[in-house]
């Protein structure tokens, strides 16, 4: 299978006035296309730094990093573009506009990257039936439980129909009803094809969803099992 | 995707609200104040024009020559440098001008035992001589013809008005920068706080892989909106002062500077007075962003 995420040898290291912090050390790992990988580990292990790196947030200190073929050491501002385009990223928080509806908080992303208008709400209403958010289309943020709006985040992520799909702890707010929603949902996305990388630092749900688990432990890859 | 970006350029201008007020009045302020200085100094451009064509210089001769030899001076005259026309009078046409000048009081003439009034060349400056200097060499080259008696005609006044007029274009230009300079700050801090104000959607915009013209063309938009809105507001005050003011001033005008309309701004001048407000306020928009 071809990879979808590359990762080799990458070292991402900060510097606290002289003092230097690393996040990440030599991790190397390969996602293939159509994988559900869980990205498990403490606080400060070290996820958030390696999903950010996967979506060019951030570049890293040493080492290559290739995913959807784009090599991420090497792409010009336009090409950042291109491929954040094909990648849905959901964070904690879900990040929802306050003064929009849900629906064009969907919408948003779509407008923004010049969809026709008449596709727009054919795709917006798909992505929201996909997280069960339909009858909330008109809601605002703020009508909105926190599972709702994470939720919205996700129909959000995924109206593009991206192939990858970088979840960073999208449960980490919710109660455990609203959170076996989420990975419901997350579960539906990545039937649907897309591949989903799921950061957690909650080791129980890594073994809930029985997928292939890497564990992060100060910045190394120390399990990748799965 | 224009529809796109238009829509939210008004949205972010309703968010900064009294600010965006503040920089639209700015505009309206500086651009009133530059199209007012440009229309009076317009109406004075057209009275020193008007002026200019009606110079004339007069040579009066010592004795009035036969008509051959009229015919041969009035050549040689056209042929001076800086003489645009040469119109020759003789004395019983000037005794007729004059006679037609004092109307019923004409018969006062006939009393008169000879025509006292010498023959003359009524001289048309060229555009070159119809400026102080030019006027004066004219004069030097005019007094020196061997039958030139006097020589009279000056074009200073009409330079005082011309300088007058140069003066308020300058005024006006410098209220107006000093307002536009105002206006740019204002927009600019608008701007600033539309940035602040929709960060969460810019983030959003980077995160979805917008290009970096979706995400900072609303933001030259708005600019270009308050600049636009200031500009139409300063051209409709412009135009309700012009109707209300030009009646009343215009016997004023008629009379002293021989004007009988005191023109509005001709549409290009109009077109570049919007393209002002659009720019000074696109360029704060710009600003903003360059400062983010």
């Amino acid at each position: 299978m071809p990879a979808m995420i590359e990762v080799v040898r990458v070292w991402k290291v900060y510097s606290v006035g002289p003092v230097k912090v690393p996040a990440l050390s030599d991790v190397c790992l390969r996602i293939t296309k159509g994988e559900f990988v869980v990205l498990t580990g403490p606080s400060g292990a070290g996820k958030t730094t390696l999903l950010r790196l996967l979506y060019r947030d951030d570049l890293p200190t040493e080492g290559d990093i290739q995913v959807l073929g784009y090599d991420l050491g090497r792409l010009r501002q336009g090409e950042v573009a291109a491929l954040r385009r094909s990648i849905g990223v959901v964070f904690q928080d879900a990040k929802l506009l306050p003064v929009r509806t849900v629906y064009e908080n969907v919408a948003f992303v779509l407008r923004v990257l010049g969809t026709p208008r008449r596709e727009i709400t054919q795709r917006v209403f798909d992505a929201l039936r996909v997280v069960g958010l339909s009858s909330r289309a008109q809601a605002y943020p703020a009508q909105l439980s926190q599972g709702e709006a994470q939720r919205a985040s996700l129909a959000r992520a995924i109206v593009r129909k991206p192939p990858l799909l970088l979840a960073d702890e999208p449960t980490g707010n919710l109660d455990q009803a609203m959170e076996a929603e989420i990975l419901d949902v997350l579960r539906d996305i990545w039937a649907g094809g897309t591949t989903v990388v799921l950061a957690t630092h909650r080791a129980d749900l890594a073994r809930m969803l029985r997928r292939r688990t890497i564990t992060l432990g100060s910045g190394r890859v120390v399990k990748d099992e799965g | 995707m224009l529809g796109f970006l238009i829509g939210e350029a008004v949205r972010d201008l309703r968010r900064a609200g009294r600010v965006a007020v503040s920089a639209v009045v700015l505009i309206t302020l500086s651009l009133a104040a530059l199209g007012g200085f440009w229309l009076l100094s317009l109406n004075l451009e057209r009275a020193v024009a008007r002026w200019r064509e009606r110079v004339r210089v007069i040579v009066y001769l010592k004795r009035e020559p036969a008509p051959s030899e009229a015919k041969a001076l009035v050549e040689r005259v056209r042929e001076v440098p800086g003489v645009a026309g040469v119109l020759y009078i003789s004395k019983t046409d000037a005794l007729t001008s004059l006679k037609q000048l004092l109307g019923k009081d004409a018969s006062v003439v006939a009393q008169l035992p000879a025509n006292p009034l010498p023959a003359s060349l009524e001289v048309t400056p060229a555009a070159a001589a119809a400026t102080p200097e030019g006027a004066r060499a004219l004069l030097e080259r005019l007094s020196a013809l061997p039958e030139a008696d006097e020589v009279t005609g000056s074009v200073d006044w009409v330079e005082r008005l011309s300088q007058w007029q140069r003066l308020l274009t300058t005024i006006g230009l410098g209220i107006g920068v000093v307002l536009a300079v105002a206006a740019l700050l204002t927009v600019t801090t608008a701007t600033t706080l539309i940035l602040h104000a929709r960060r969460q959607e810019t983030e959003i915009m980077r995160l979805v892989g917008a290009s970096e013209m979706t995400i900072r063309l609303p933001l030259l938009l708005q600019g270009m909106l308050q600049g636009l809105t200031g500009a139409v507001i300063a051209l409709a005050a412009l135009v309700a002062t012009h109707s209300v003011v030009a009646p009343r001033l215009e016997p004023l005008v008629n009379i002293t500077l021989d004007l009988p309309q005191l023109a509005f701004l001709s549409p290009i001048n109009v077109l570049a007075l919007v393209l002002a407000g659009a720019l000074l306020g696109g360029l704060g928009g710009w600003l903003a962003r360059a400062k983010s």
